[in-house]
């Protein structure tokens, strides 16, 4: 993640969520937190419980951070009351500002933005559309991910693999648009999250699953030489088990699918067709 | 068909369902967005890899220890000892290998056991340096509550704590100074043996080659088996025939980078020599303790004492204070025989006229001259008191160090010579693991006969970080024990000098306590200089001879 990319992200972090920026640099920002924010970061719960308990005004702190030391003002230090922060991919901040996105923007219900040029036609159907963005981890003494992205029609059933890149194309809105209708589901939402979990499941099955064998034979390799540490005792010791365990604990092959986020779009056009034009974020 | 197991975590699914009841609350599309754009930030692809690197940019790693990383997560399934020689930053390949298995979600709870002096340096290290959450165990529900322990094994292996600490199923541990954990008997090896982990890392810069036992118990505490059954062990490794075969099951789960290796630019090590000249009282002492030896050494009066005439000797070049506390110690036993007694009453009579010090005075003229931070490393706690005081006298500023030391004594101590004190007295057992690379002079005001232990003293300031030259100087008192070993032996297998690495060659040939062993034989049996010096000599040879059949193996290995 570049340097770039980091001030880009925060400032749609803490513009979304009610904190303006008050003051700009190619290398910092200058935010007002919202009280939620001050709440989520910066770690003063007895100010907040404080000042509910007399009821008293809030006045949620300022943060400022600093994401290109050089193109940062030079007196970035003492520009502001509080102390700057440096960010940059590593720093424990943005994984913070990143675990808060992600539970902020876990479920949406979105609908397709349809621009109508005719008055006279009759209202438009808008299908309903399950999406699951999927984090898939393949675990054993190493891990790897991949991200799955997977969208469901929940009227007849189709599925299509690499949804949200399709979907980044549409406008969408969070109310439904005038003169447009939603179709009903024939399969419910919540039967739709299974099918997705039975098919991606069945996805990965398929799959060519090497490392686990890998794996596997290492756990063997270990246990037996862990076997081969004891053979001189006639009956195997506690810790022989306790050290097997702690050997297939760390071998064991595992995938996890894990949802990062999801959720309803009602969708006009069908997202293989869909006209893709240039987004503006 | 062996397949991974399945998992499907169902956090979101249940929330959803619960939201589609309730009509809501329903997020913003914005956020929606940038939650997956950093999800697409933080995947990781590969299995093999470094992804740390990218997360601590501000921290410069050098390749010999990015490769070190490397090869414990891919080859070696994070089970390692790293025994990097002194000075080349393990703490950093720790801390990198650790970071790496903590972005990948592989590893959670850590137990990181350390000596008492370095648990502060520890934590504030990997916090500041690679951001991971480490605390100091100060209270026992820590083990519990926080994921990244440091604490010292003494602390550790007692109860509250041990049985706490059984409990939980770590996923790392560590352990610096690992080579200390060589005895299988010592209640410290035992505790560690029986830790739950996943993955384990060792730190310790002795190599351990050639000392077959302790390589065995300390392999056993990594990956019990990799060799073999102890009985096995001890009966297949008994010739040197195998140490071959050994030396490459070792290497499977080792690494130890050499200073003459890696492709950094090192400071210098100048080394001097500096010569100093008993005052005639002290050549006097000397000389009367050296006639105890003629007289009494082998008879049955000296034996049942466990000091050797070579002691007092040694102490004799270091202070009249330490000739003081053992002759006193001497003293004080009761069955001795008179005439000895006698005898040893004399000398202590000559030990309080002793009015001068002359390489007291040689120390204190140096650090005058050299006018910057200065560590002093001597052998005995008397010499270490004497000199503080010698020094205060002359408006010096000097503090000492010395293992026994808390481990919040020990953080002040460094932090007090870094601030304020010019001087920095050390004994031996204070030498471990404190880093002074501010520091460039380093006096050995005596010398250790253990050729490790010199260099765990030149690597406090000769190591990574460390940006200018380092000036090392050899005090040795002319006509004595010392003269001999400086000239005759460490000077001749060039133990300080820029050629390091050498270290290890000689340590392959012998081991450190077995060195020490014949150094002490040699000057106590021994019936006149000419007699040490040659065998001395020999003793060279045969270092060097060890050399040359390192050099011409490796050379072998290379066609």
């Amino acid at each position: 993640m570049l340097q770039e990319d980091v001030h880009k992200y925060l400032k749609t972090f803490f513009d979304e969520n009610d904190s303006p920026v008050l003051e700009e640099s190619p290398g910092h920002l200058h935010i007002q937190l919202s009280v939620d924010m001050d709440k989520a970061l910066m770690n003063r719960p007895f100010y907040w419980q404080y000042l509910e308990k007399i009821g008293g005004v809030p006045n949620p702190w300022k943060m400022t951070v600093v994401t290109d030391e050089n193109a940062a003002p030079e007196d970035i230090n003492k520009r502001y009351e509080r102390k700057a922060e440096a960010i940059h991919f590593g720093s424990p901040r943005l994984h913070q500002v990143f675990n808060l996105t992600k539970e902020l923007g876990s479920h949406v219900r979105m609908y397709e933005k349809v621009a109508r040029n005719n008055l006279s036609v009759q209202s438009l159907p808008l299908q309903p559309w399950l999406n699951m963005n999927m984090k898939i981890s393949y675990e054993a003494e190493k891990k790897r991910d991949r991200l799955f992205s997977v969208g469901l029609c929940l009227t007849n059933g189709e599925m299509i693999e690499g949804f949200y890149n399709h979907l980044k194309f549409y406008p969408l809105e969070p109310e439904i648009p005038d003169y447009c209708f939603t179709v009903s589901p024939l399969i419910r939402p919540v039967s739709g999250v299974e099918r997705i979990r039975e098919q991606t499941e069945r996805l990965i099955r398929q799959e060519n699953h090497t490392w686990a064998e890998e794996a596997f034979a290492k756990m063997r390799e270990d246990i037996e030489l862990l076997r081969g540490f004891y053979s001189d005792s006639e009956e195997l010791p506690d810790s022989y088990h306790s050290e097997k365990e702690a050997i297939e604990r760390q071998y064991s092959p595992v995938v996890t699918i894990s949802v990062i986020n999801g959720g309803l779009f009602y969708l006009h056009q069908h997202p293989l067709n869909v006209k893709r034009f240039r987004q503006h974020w | 068909m062996n397949m991974p197991e399945l998992s499907f975590d169902r956090t979101w699914s249940d929330s959803f369902s619960s939201r589609l009841s309730q009509n809501g609350p329903w997020s913003n599309w914005n956020l929606f967005r940038l939650a997956l754009q950093a999800e697409q930030h933080l995947v990781i692809n590969d299995f093999d890899g470094l992804e740390a690197p990218k997360h601590l940019p501000h921290l410069s790693i050098f390749p010999h220890q990015l490769e070190a990383a490397e090869r414990v997560l891919t080859e070696m399934n994070g089970k390692a000892i790293l025994a990097d020689e002194v000075g080349l930053g393990k703490t950093i390949e720790a801390g990198l290998i650790l970071k790496e298995y903590m972005i990948r979600g592989l590893v959670k709870k850590v137990l990181i056991l350390v000596p008492a002096s370095l648990v502060t340096q520890w934590c504030s290290e990997l916090n500041s340096k690679f951001f991971i959450p480490a605390v100091e165990q100060r209270k026992s529900y820590v083990w519990e509550s926080c994921d990244v322990i440091v604490s010292s094994i003494d602390t550790a292996k007692r109860e509250p704590h041990r049985s706490v600490i059984y409990e939980q199923d770590y996923d790392m541990i560590i352990i610096d100074e690992a080579h200390k954990l060589k005895n299988k008997n010592t209640k410290n090896y035992q505790f560690v043996r029986g830790l739950k982990k996943k993955f384990c890392l060792l730190l310790t810069a002795t190599p351990v080659q050639n000392k077959l036992s302790e390589v065995f118990h300390l392999i056993s505490i990594l990956k019990p088996g990799h060799l073999g059954n102890e009985e096995g062990f001890t009966k297949e490794f008994k010739d040197a025939d195998q140490h071959e075969e050994l030396r490459q099951l070792v290497q499977k789960v080792m690494i130890r980078n050499r200073r003459s290796d890696s492709a950094m630019d090192w400071p210098k090590r100048i080394v001097k020599t500096v010569e100093i000249e008993f005052s005639d009282e002290e050549m006097e002492l000397y000389n009367a303790v050296t006639a105890l030896k003629r007289r009494w050494n082998k008879t049955h009066e000296w034996s049942i004492f466990p000091f050797t005439v070579l002691t007092l000797q040694r102490e004799c070049c270091s202070s009249r204070e330490a000739v003081y506390m053992t002759l006193k110690g001497l003293l004080e036993q009761e069955e001795m025989a008179p005439a000895l007694k006698t005898e040893l009453e004399g000398i202590m009579e000559m030990v309080q006229n002793v009015t001068r010090h002359a390489k007291a005075e040689k120390a204190l003229e140096m650090v005058q001259k050299i006018d910057d931070k200065v560590i002093i490393f001597t052998e005995y706690r008397a010499t270490q008191l004497y000199l503080q005081w010698y020094f205060a006298q002359h408006g010096i500023k000097a503090v000492p160090f010395r293992g026994g030391f808390k481990r919040s004594k020990k953080d002040w101590m460094k932090q007090l010579f870094k601030d304020r004190a010019q001087v920095l007295i050390a004994t031996e057992a204070g030498g471990e693991g404190i880093n002074l690379q501010f520091c460039h002079h380093m006096i050995n005001y005596d010398l250790p006969w253990n050729p490790m232990r010199i260099e765990q003293r030149i690597g406090r300031i000769h190591r990574l970080g460390q940006e200018q030259d380092v000036n090392i100087y050899n005090f040795s008192v002319q006509n004595t024990v010392e003269d001999h070993i400086l000239r005759t032996l460490y000077q001749k297998i060039g133990l300080f000098e820029e050629v390091i690495g050498k270290l290890d060659d000689i340590l392959e040939k012998m081991r450190e306590e077995e060195l020490e062993t014949h150094i002490s034989n040699i000057l106590n049996h021994s019936e006149s200089d000419g007699e040490v010096r040659i065998k001395l000599e020999n003793l060279t040879a045969c270092i060097e001879s060890g050399n040359e059949e390192v050099e011409s193996r490796a050379a072998g290995g290379r066609a």
